[in-house]
């Protein structure tokens, strides 16, 4: 393959001459044409039909797909995965955000044009460049103009063209060979680089990563830790009597729970479960009873758990007949309140769990006391 | 239209302007009057300012593209000392519309600490001193250049270069002063640093814009021979640039008061974000910045006429909708537009070209004195 051409040439004494040569040799060849001054020469490129870089076009796009992207990720992760106060401003502060969208618009628009315009456009890496070895390059950096017709991968005519250039007006015709492709260098080049670049990404960060946690000379973001503030369960000298917690304003009522005023079992019997007997509550009353419930009465309510029988105490059979005639708001009550050895689960259940254990036992109560005729006829055996 | 009749058009449009605008004194209430009158002094001081700067610049710098074009900006540059005289006559305005004459709104600490500044007699003197500077640097620019035509010195161009950076000291103060002056000081508790930059931002962009305009307008009556599209391109570059930099310094000032939510500082965005001044912030981003930013992105946009032309006349148009959101706010009388606004917008653009058209007279329409004319006209991008 070493015998394919690359590129004819044909040197010219001044940029005149250049450019009158172009419109002789351009209609009457197919290949592509480029010229080689020692200076920038006006309308060069209008003259040789060169198209117009796709370059701003290019980073046009890639600005506008970092400026979108960025916008659209920060609402992603502060506004809707993960919503986060900061400084009492909404969750979702476009404000905030502009300054990183307009540096990832940058990175993306200058990492298009300087990549983009290395490795698309000027087919970089291209070592050993014939023109670079070519005998024309000292006269070219010095007086000379050069033409050259470039097979770009396809058969030249080299007489053709060497007649064709030389009727234009050349002094000088030089015939450059195309190079031997370097073993070192494969077309497989850039996925190297990105592979390299990948790489040592995922050493450099790995390595940080156990740098810092092995040998923690600098604790990262330590200022956090030095400010002046209130820790939760910590005694504090900043009020009087020395708790770093306070209790709530007399009165204040924690958003989403709706104050317990019943003071006797008896009472909360007016009480009606707000919820419906959905699939949904069913479940979610499951799970809570499986949770809080199921370790002292018994994952099927009959207060026949595995752990109480080390403590002696005797949990309620919730399937049993009393229970079964207990209106919904007394177990309620219980759950608020708690009832002898059982403490309250205020704490840990919401107003809506709470009902859906309700929900869940009645569930329990009627499968525990379940009778044959209850089984569907097909079904008995 | 002949020359006569466009003169004798403007002249009725001012006296009629004129005539509404007293009336506006006498039936809108003189606070009303006065906004107007130094919303518009304000315009048009920026723009003959912003000129001035332009020229300057072009001295400081050595450009020789600009030469051919320089006396455009140089005879724009004549409305800086005739609205000087505007701002005279505006320091009637103090009473009405600036709270910290008002000695009761002293006794409040935001504003009371800034006495020192804010007080008559200091705020006359600075005005007349900036007038001052300015008609110095005006007669060393423009006149010195006028001078030039006949006389043909290139001494000139060395005492311009010398005096040109000693005058971008000079306005750079000035134009703070302006700022803080006029503007911010309507609301005296209210204070930003990047204030005067922001200005600044506005000013240069409006000369240029009205630089663009009037190259355009002389270059299409041929008054402009060798004038080509690739000095069209430098202008054009040039706004494109500074309307990034408004929209950067803009946006900036916006973030930190949003971000550190200090009362003194977003009463004053809080007042001129809501209701119709809310829209106007977004026609503002829209026809300010987005827009012409994204009409300026290509290559060919920067110096077509047509597209020059609509940009150059939105610009103005944007430059004045920004002094109107800073300034109309603090009459409380929401988003108002009538009669009033029209008819000072009759005398102040009547009389603003007129004055242009009698400058355009003074010496010829290229500094055909400046030894580097002919290479600014030989430039090439």
């Amino acid at each position: 393959m070493s015998n394919q051409i690359f590129s004819v040439l044909g040197l010219f004494d001044s940029a005149q001459q250049l450019m009158d040569a172009i419109p002789v040799v351009k209609p009457k060849v197919k290949a592509r044409l480029d010229a080689y001054t020692p200076y920038p020469i006006h309308g060069m490129e209008e003259a040789l039909g060169l198209r117009k870089s796709p370059v701003g076009g290019m980073v046009f796009v890639m600005g506008l797909i970092g400026a979108i992207a960025t916008m659209a990720f920060e609402l992603w992760t502060e506004g809707m995965d993960y919503p986060m106060v900061t400084a009492g401003k909404p969750a979702f502060s476009w404000q905030a955000f502009v300054p990183i969208m307009f540096e990832v618009t940058v990175l993306f628009a200058c990492f298009t044009s300087g990549l983009g315009m290395l490795f698309l456009l000027n087919r970089l890496p291209f070592f050993r460049h014939p023109m670079l070895h070519s005998k024309s390059m000292p006269l070219i950096t010095r007086d000379k103009f050069a033409l050259a017709v470039e097979a770009d991968g396809q058969a030249l005519d080299v007489d053709a063209i060497t007649a064709l250039l030389r009727a234009a007006g050349a002094r000088t015709i030089e015939v450059l060979e195309q190079p031997a492709p370097l073993g070192l260098i494969s077309p497989n080049f850039l996925f190297r680089v990105v592979a390299g670049i990948a790489v040592s990404c995922f050493v450099a960060g790995y390595l940080t990563y156990w740098g810092v946690k092995l040998f923690p000379v600098a604790i990262p973001m330590v200022h956090m830790l030095d400010q002046p503030r209130l820790d939760p369960q910590r005694e504090d000298n900043f009020f009087k009597d020395g708790f770093g917690m306070r209790m709530p304003v007399a009165g204040t009522v924690a958003r989403g729970r709706i104050p317990f005023t019943i003071r006797k079992q008896d009472d909360a019997s007016i009480l009606m479960n707000p919820l419906p007997r959905t699939d949904d509550v069913l479940k979610k009353g499951r799970q809570e009873f499986t949770i809080y419930c199921s370790v002292c009465h018994g994952i099927l309510g009959n207060g026949v758990p595995s752990l109480t029988a080390a403590y002696g105490a005797k949990p309620a059979n919730l399937v049993s007949q009393q229970f079964r005639d207990y209106p919904d708001g007394k177990i309620y009550y219980t759950i608020v309140m708690g009832k002898n050895a059982m403490p309250s689960y205020a704490a840990d259940l919401s107003e809506d769990e709470r009902w859906s254990v309700v929900h869940y036992v009645r569930v329990l109560q009627r499968a525990m006391n379940a009778k044959d005729t209850d089984i569907p006829k097909e079904t008995r055996k | 239209m002949s020359e006569s009749g466009t003169t004798r058009v403007l002249a009725i449009g001012a006296a009629a302007g004129l005539a509404g605008a007293a009336a506006t004194g006498f039936v809108s209430g003189w606070d009303r009057f006065w906004a107007n009158w130094n919303l518009w002094f304000l315009f048009l001081l920026t723009i003959g300012l912003g000129c001035l700067f332009i020229v300057a610049l072009e001295h400081v710098v050595g450009a020789k593209w600009s030469v051919p074009l320089r006396r455009v900006p140089e005879r724009l540059a004549s409305l800086a000392p005739l609205m000087g005289l505007a701002a005279l006559l505006a320091l009637v305005s103090l009473p009405v519309l600036y709270p910290w004459t008002i000695p009761k709104n002293l006794k409040d600490p935001a504003i009371g600490d800034k006495a020192v500044w804010l007080n008559v007699p200091f705020f006359a003197i600075r005005v007349v001193a900036c007038v001052c500077l300015w008609m110095l640097a005006y007669r060393l620019f423009v006149s010195g250049s006028i001078r030039q035509d006949d006389d043909k010195d290139p001494r000139f161009n060395v005492r311009a270069r010398r005096f040109a950076p000693v005058f971008m000291i000079i306005f750079g103060i000035t134009i703070t002063v302006v700022a803080f002056d006029w503007i911010s000081s309507l609301e005296p508790a209210w204070y930003s640093d990047v204030f005067g930059v922001y200005v600044f931002a506005g000013t240069f962009l409006a000369g240029l814009a009205a630089t663009t305009l009037a190259v355009l307008y002389l270059k299409a009556r041929g008054r402009l021979p060798g004038v080509e599209p690739d000095h069209l391109y430098n202008l054009g570059g040039f706004m494109f640039a500074f309307i990034v930099f408004w929209a950067y310094i803009g946006f900036a000032q916006y973030l930190l008061m949003w971000y550190a939510n200090m009362p003194e500082e977003v009463f004053w965005y809080r007042e001129r974000l809501q209701g119709g001044w809310g829209t106007l912030v977004l026609a503002l981003a829209i026809f300010h910045f987005f827009v012409p930013f994204l009409v300026l992105i290509p290559r060919g946009a920067k110096s077509a006429t047509r597209g020059l032309y609509w940009i150059a006349t939105l610009m103005l148009l944007a430059h004045w909708i920004d002094f109107y959101w800073m300034i109309f706010p603090v009459l409380g009388k929401g988003l108002i537009f009538g009669w009033p606004e029209l008819s000072f917008a009759a005398f102040f653009v009547s009389t603003g070209l007129l004055w242009i058209r009698r400058a355009m007279t003074r010496g010829a329409d290229m500094p055909v004195g400046d030894p580097f004319l002919r290479e600014g006209l030989e430039f090439r991008l």
